[in-house]
């Protein structure tokens, strides 16, 4: 069993995920956490903290060995590191909505205080890439950027949302680093550098990443679910009813390999191995967990694991020495491998126990009433399940229907598929009032996104008198491109937007990756080339053609980018292209895009006109209060009165003028996002080089504003006409 | 002195029910002593433990389900003979496990609790007594309510033959021959009798009761009135008492009071110098605990807690230290030891696997015929459907002897789950239409690996009734899945108590028609909670309930064609006129119904509710401010600037948030009882007045007791 080395009880409290160690002076590590009242804490057992006597730090009233430093922000993201190496220290690096800070807590400086528009969600700090000095990298919204020490921006690009988490990691196995970028739209990116090398589509938002150790690492989602990637393979995930709040890559158990820690949202942390995910230690605290991280706090030279839960308890853990291995649990091995095989002997023989009694209920008479009522089926009972397209009726809104039936006079109980990320929950239940029940059932099923899902059904399966049911289990898969149904080709509906490529594949096989993608109903065969499909789709009943030549090019005509962008990668993928160049024209979305642009620099001159007028406002406070204060002394306090009168009306004023900004701001953000986003979808609808050639020539475009080459990028792909 | 106790498992047999497991009391002095045990598959199995591996002394046949073992002798002699009932039969065996006594009883339900006394053999089913001298027939009592257990107040220590019955609806009955001398109500439904001390304690009338709802007390039963002595409130919401026993594990020369709840929980309580229990150890183990005995069986020398679980797992809370701790010479021979039992547990793992791979074939092969029969595999399901007087909700547990893979709950009816901390299931709520499927809630939970024990908590709301159903569908092969039923009653919320207020003010229902005895017990028994399923014995009969949330009141008296309920809680009797109406309907039945609305009682009522109210909405109001004054406290670093009443806050700040946590929607339920009331108050009166309750809602938000009664008064 293993104890924490020590056990300390902060009266501060600990937001979530905001926690870093950190040796400040050089030598002395400190946790640093934010707290309550956008404040952030500093923790120093080591020394009586009489250097932090400046004025950005102030002593803490509660403890003598807590620091205070006053951020006046919300804190949205805090981590601690070597950002210039010349220092010799460690940088408390603090992100907040619009600002990101670099401080030096030694010497009591900033190193530097920038502003950042997208917002610092969440931070990371270390060598990415080629990139030789120290960066930290920030993600807001949908854009990372990275500063070296002296808060020059060397390193910017987009991603498709929010960013939500990021961690460095050795990715490829060169040797140097590559950012994993966890974000809003349940996607886990890497970039190499600004290139993205993978994508992983996850099942919720992303909330947390860490390095493990090689090309493994670690992550949480925000339903409840950690697990470990080894590149773009997923090794182990589970799922828990809390949530994870800190995962942290650590050697517990002294074996060499670190152990995925995760800290949870009830109070309980645990090490599970990387390899199985199977739980090699435990323990509990009273509250949540606020975050996990290491270091040497005691400074005996042992690197302690350190979990700290909101409400200020902090325990560290000394990894087990090499004796003890596997033996972090109080309860001996031994028992529980008894136990585990004993349980699985007894199932053996409740299974072995079934079947004779299967054999018992075949020999006795043919199926009768009493029989349906203890769930005696025939046993040549299957299940057919079809997937179709639906077109809907006046009550119900179109979709996608699996239809499940069973071979006999038997009926369906209930259904349960269990499926990620198509319903509200993890899964989705057809239970039949009694009156209704039949031996086939009907499922609308609406994916709201674009991806294949494994469906697992169960369904449960007797008679109507039944209190037992079998449990037919079968998985089925809904192809990517389920919500669209094939339809009559009308070419006055065309959309005017398209993609256009050319591919060096048969068209057979693009054929077959048709009606492996599309719910095509059985009878439609597609004769050869050329040849024209027409689908609608069943969410907004947009159209989308594809129209194939002999040559192998191929048109995508459809009015939502985003669908175009997923039906290039779904073929790239297929066919496994490297890649692809793509000439595209989106009229309507262009439009769109240039309104926005022209928005932003609106809302971007508001904001520095607003700015100028808090700044006048500022002038004319300080010089009201004078005036009101050289009344009172001179006894007039009619006037004195009028100033404080003025004062309030001006103060007013003021809350107005920052309910504008503030509004000003989300406005700009949403714009900035939308920005980004179209940068994003342009990249999305071409294929490995071009796609970063895309991005990056976008990039440019709008850092000199120059709108319309950024639209002749995005229609052709490159810069140069 | 801390206790100090290590885990051992000896063996698993098939499921077990309550009260099956003893130990047979051991030969010679200091040695070890040998279990006995009796499962669901009709096995009676006895064994001893050498070297940590169980050796079987005997094993019989199987049969059906085994209810109770008890173990029996000649008086002041060892008891070791060893005694099972099992369907309406009593089995009889030596200790060497041969039979020596079949007696084929006259009860037609199959026997659920046994004791043994002598030559003297007390026997229940559900509701019937029966108490046998040699095998003949000597008594019969005929219980009001469902019988859990029995016990018999030592017959070698007092001069006459006292029966104790504990019943369902909160009483042990106390008996004298066939007849009743007096009945003690307790705190919740008794589950198990013990004799205090193992021998009813100086008096020879002290008992140990346990209740399903997890509280533990004393009671000596004297000839003519009982004396309660203790009680142990459920304070920490564990599970409900299946066992009990007095062993002395402290080693300290008194005996220990050893408790087995169903919710895995094993306990010791010792007697300090005033004889009041204090809890000395607890250790969950993860499913129902269903007997416990305290003895020495795994090594000679160190005494132990033998516990069996609902899943036949024999286990032993030793004394004996831990491997670890001992020599390293030892260390080593007990791992050898393990190591052979895993050794042999694999090859047995092997040829097992192997003969159910064959079994899978052939029954793969059998589905491809049209005319064979696929069977469902039967498993038994433990399930409890409780309602907690403490929050007024339900506990449904249920119990599989294998690991559970998911549960659907499917209801009928309007209700919530809560979400308990102790289970660790994912749980998925589904959208359901309910015009067409009558379903009101669809929730999945997904079991985390070897979960047995599922407890969920659900909040009912009264007059809305139905069925919850749930499908549990364990990890076994061939898949299968049982469905358990439960019924939510129009007054889901009350409970069967024995005394009521009869000062206050009551609105009557009275309904008068062509209905048998039967009938309207039948109507109650589906409106209420708590009724005994048979119509009980005599002509006319009378329940009192209280309301577990508002604690208002309800006395049903009934008889042949007249029936009338007694509240002080108007909405109460709304609920129950609209359900007998139209139960009166189905049947065909013609009902007068007659009320008489006292006006006094809303008044009555808001003022029960008025502590409760204030109470809630002072802690919602303390539950805010605490972050503000906690925040305060860092900015100046003391609290000596707050007045009284805030840093009383502070102090008491854990404390407030932990209560605040545990009654959640507390103040909804509370609104919605008080609209709730409002409109049955004017329903009485023939108005509707649903177009004023926003304005009462308005009257709450700015709560002041005067005003809303004033507000009901006016309106």
């Amino acid at each position: 069993m293993l104890l924490p080395v020590f056990t300390l009880k902060l009266r501060h409290k600990i937001s979530p995920r905001m926690v870093a160690v950190g040796r400040y002076d050089g030598t002395h590590p400190c946790l640093a956490a934010a707290t309550q009242a956008d404040k952030i804490f500093i923790h120093n057992p080591h020394t009586r903290s009489q250097h932090f006597s400046a004025s950005r730090v102030i002593q803490s009233p509660l403890e003598s060995d807590v620091s205070l430093l006053n951020i006046n922000q919300a804190v949205s993201c805090l981590t601690a590191g070597v950002l210039n190496p010349q220092l010799g220290c460690d940088t408390l690096l603090v992100g907040t909505q619009t600002n990101l800070l670099a401080y030096d807590v030694y010497n009591n400086s900033d190193l530097f205080y920038r502003e950042v528009a997208d917002g610092a969600n969440a931070i990371v700090l270390g060598t990415l890439g080629d990139i030789s000095s120290p960066l930290a990298v920030i993600g807001g919204n949908c854009a990372l950027q990275g500063f070296d020490h002296e808060g020059n921006d060397l390193f910017w690009t987009v991603t498709g949302d929010n960013v939500h988490s990021l961690a460095l990691c050795d990715f490829d196995s060169d040797g140097k680093k590559e950012l994993l970028v966890g974000s809003e739209d349940f996607d886990i990116r890497v970039f190499k550098e600004d290139e993205i090398v993978a994508e992983m589509t996850e099942t919720e938002v992303i909330t947390s990443l860490c390095p493990m150790y090689g090309s493994r690492f670690g992550y949480a989602l925000s339903n409840g679910t950690v697990g470990v990637y080894d590149k773009t393979t997923r090794y182990w995930r589970i799922k828990s009813k809390n949530h994870a709040m800190g995962i942290h890559a650590f050697d517990l158990n002294s074996d060499g390999v670190p152990e995925l820690i995760t800290g949870w949202s009830n109070g309980k942390v645990d090490a599970r191995s990387d390899r199985t995910g199977e739980v090699i230690f435990k323990d509990n605290f009273s509250s949540a967990i606020a975050g996990v991280v290491e270091g040497d706090y005691w400074m005996d030279g042992h690197v302690q694991l350190i979990c700290c839960s909101v409400d200020g308890e902090i325990r560290g853990y000394l990894p087990g020495t090499a004796e003890v291995q596997g033996n972090l649990m109080d309860t001996s091995v031994e028992q529980d491998l008894i136990r585990e095989l004993s349980q699985k002997k007894q199932n053996l023989l409740l299974e072995l126990r079934n079947y004779e009694e299967n054999t018992k209920a075949e020999s006795s008479s043919p199926l009768s009433e009493a029989d349906g009522h203890r769930g005696i089926i025939p046993a040549n009972t299957k299940l057919h399940t079809t997937l179709s397209v639906n077109l809907g009726s006046e009550t119900q809104a179109p979709h996608t229907e699996l239809c499940i039936s069973t071979s006999n006079d038997t009926i369906i109980r209930a259904v349960l598929i269990f499926a990620e990320g198509i319903f509200i929950g993890e899964s989705h239940v057809v239970h039949p009032s009694v009156h209704n029940l039949s031996n086939s059932i009907c499922i609308p099923v609406t994916p709201p996104k674009d991806v294949p899902v494994d469906l697992h059904l169960k369904a449960f399966v007797g008679y109507r008198s039944s209190t037992q049911f079998h449990v037919f289990e079968l998985t089925r898969q809904l192809p990517r491109f389920s919500m669209y149904a094939l339809t009559s080709p009308d070419s006055a509906t065309e959309p005017l937007s398209y993609v256009n490529f050319v591919i060096a594949e048969r068209v057979q096989r693009v054929v077959i990756w048709l009606s492996q993608n599309f719910l095509l109903p059985e009878d439609s065969n597609i004769q050869n080339a050329p040849f024209r499909v027409c689908f609608t789709s069943l969410r907004n009943g947009g159209q989308l053609y594809i129209k194939v030549k002999p040559s192998g090019e191929i048109t995508v005509n459809t009015d939502d980018i985003d669908l175009a962008g997923d039906i290039i990668q779904s073929l790239a993928s297929f066919f496994a292209i490297e890649d692809l160049q793509v000439e595209a024209d989106f009229p309507a979305y262009f439009e769109e895009l240039r309104k926005v642009l022209v928005k932003v620099d609106e809302y971007h001159s508001v904001h520095q006109k607003l700015s100028a007028d808090m700044a006048d406002n500022s002038n004319l406070i300080r010089s009201l209060l004078v005036r009101a204060e050289d009344a009172r002394l001179m006894r007039d306090m009619k006037t004195m009165k009028s100033r404080y009168m003025e004062l309030y009306d001006l103060n007013k004023d003021l809350l107005n003028g920052y309910k504008i900004r503030c509004n000003n701001h989300t406005e700009l953000l949403g714009n900035l996002k939308a920005v980004n986003q179209a940068i994003q979808r342009a990249g999305h609808l071409r294929v490995g080089k071009p796609k970063n050639q895309v991005i990056t020539a976008c990039r440019d475009a709008i850092r000199s504003n120059n709108i319309n080459t950024l639209f002749r990028i995005m229609r052709v792909g490159t810069a140069s006409s | 002195m801390d206790l100090n106790l290590n885990r051992a498992d000896y063996l698993q047999v098939g499921v077990t029910t309550q009260k099956t497991m003893k130990l047979l009391p051991a030969s010679k002095h200091r040695a070890t002593q040998k279990v006995v045990i009796g499962d669901q598959d009709g096995v009676v199995m006895c064994f001893g433990v050498k070297k940590g591996e169980a050796v079987a002394v005997f094993k019989t046949l199987p049969g059906q389900k085994i209810a109770r073992l008890e173990l029996g002798g000649v008086l002041n002699t060892p008891q070791e003979k060893i005694f099972i009932a099992a369907g309406s039969e009593i089995r009889g065996f030596t200790k060497r496990g041969k039979q020596f006594l079949s007696f084929e009883t006259n009860l037609t339900e199959s026997i659920k609790a046994m004791h043994i006394s002598g030559s003297d053999l007390f026997l229940s089913a559900s509701y019937i007594y029966n108490h046998y001298c040699d095998c003949k027939d000597q008594h019969y009592y005929l219980s009001g309510d469902k019988i859990n257990d029995i016990i018999c107040l030592p017959v070698e220590r007092l001069p006459r033959i006292t029966p104790v019955l504990a019943c369902q609806d909160r009483v042990l009955r106390v008996l004298q021959g066939s007849d009743l001398t007096y009945e003690v109500e307790v705190p919740g439904p008794p589950t198990v009798l013990a004799l205090h001390n193992g021998n009813g304690g100086d008096s020879g009338e002290d008992l140990v009761f346990g209740t399903s709802d997890g509280k533990l007390g004393l009671i000596q039963i004297t000839t003519s009135n009982p004396v309660h002595k203790w009680e142990i409130r459920n304070e920490k919401k564990r599970g409900g008492i299946l066992c009990i026993d007095s062993f002395d594990i402290m080693g300290d020369g008194v005996k220990d009071l050893l408790v087995g709840r169903d919710d895995g929980m094993v306990e010791v309580y010792s007697f300090d110098s005033a004889n009041e229990p204090v809890l000395r150890f607890d250790q969950t183990l993860s499913e129902s605990i269903t007997s416990i005995q305290g003895g020495c069986i795994g090594k000679d020398g160190y005494d132990e807690i033998v516990v069996s679980t609902y899943s036949g797992w024999v286990t032993g809370l030793t004394t004996e230290p831990a491997h670890k701790e001992s020599g390293p010479g030892e260390e080593l021979k007990i791992n050898q030891e393990m190591q052979n039992k895993i050794y042999s547990l694999r090859s047995e793992l092997e040829h097992l696997q192997y003969k159910v791979l064959q079994e899978r074939e052939k029954y793969q092969q059998y589905s491809q015929s049209s005319k064979a029969k696929s069977a469902v595999p039967s498993f038994s399901v433990n399930d409890k459907f409780i309602l907690n007087k403490d929050d007024a909700s339900y506990s449904l547990i249920l119990e599989v002897q294998t690991a559970i893979d998911n549960v659907l709950i499917q209801s009928d009816v309007p209700i919530d789950l809560l979400d308990m901390d102790k289970n660790s299931a994912v749980v998925s709520f589904s959208s359901c239409d309910s015009e067409s499927n009558d379903n009101f809630l669809l929730a999945t939970y997904r079991c985390q690996a070897n979960t047995t024990r599922l407890e969920l908590k659900i909040r009912s709301i009264e007059g809305q009734y139905g069925t919850l159903q749930a499908y549990v569908t364990p990890r076994i092969q061939p898949k299968t899945c049982q469905v358990r039923q439960y019924q939510i009653k129009p007054l889901s919320l009350h409970q069967r108590t024995h005394f009521i207020d009869h000062g206050r003010p009551m609105n009557t229902l009275t309904l008068t028609g062509q209905f048998s005895f039967a009938e309207v017990h039948s109507w109650v028994f589906f409106c209420l909670p708590e009724v005994p399923e048979k119509p009980p014995a005599g002509e006319c009969v009378t329940f009192y309930f209280q309301n577990t949330f508002l604690d208002t009141q309800l006395e049903s008296t009934y008889r042949k064609g007249e029936g009338v309920f007694k509240s002080d809680n108007i909405s109460t009797i709304s609920i129950l006129k609209d359900v007998l109406s139209k139960e009166a309907t189905k049947r065909k039945i013609n009902l007068n119904i007659a009320y008489e609305i006292n006006e006094v009682s809303v008044k009555h009522t808001l003022k029960l509710i008025h502590p409760k109210l204030e109470y809630q909405l002072l802690l919602a109001k303390k539950v805010q401010l605490i972050d503000a004054l906690k925040e305060l406290q860092v900015h100046e670093g003391n609290t000596n600037f707050l007045i009284p009443e805030y840093r009383c806050i502070l102090e008491e700040a854990d404390h407030l948030q932990e209560e605040y946590k545990k009654q959640p929607a507390h103040l909804e339920r509370l609104y919605g009882m008080i609209t709730d009331l409002f409109i049955d108050k004017f329903k009485f009166k023939g108005t509707n007045v649903k177009t004023k309750v926003p304005l009462l809602l308005e009257i709450l938000d700015s709560y002041d007791q005067n005003a809303l009664i004033a507000f009901f008064d006016a309106a």
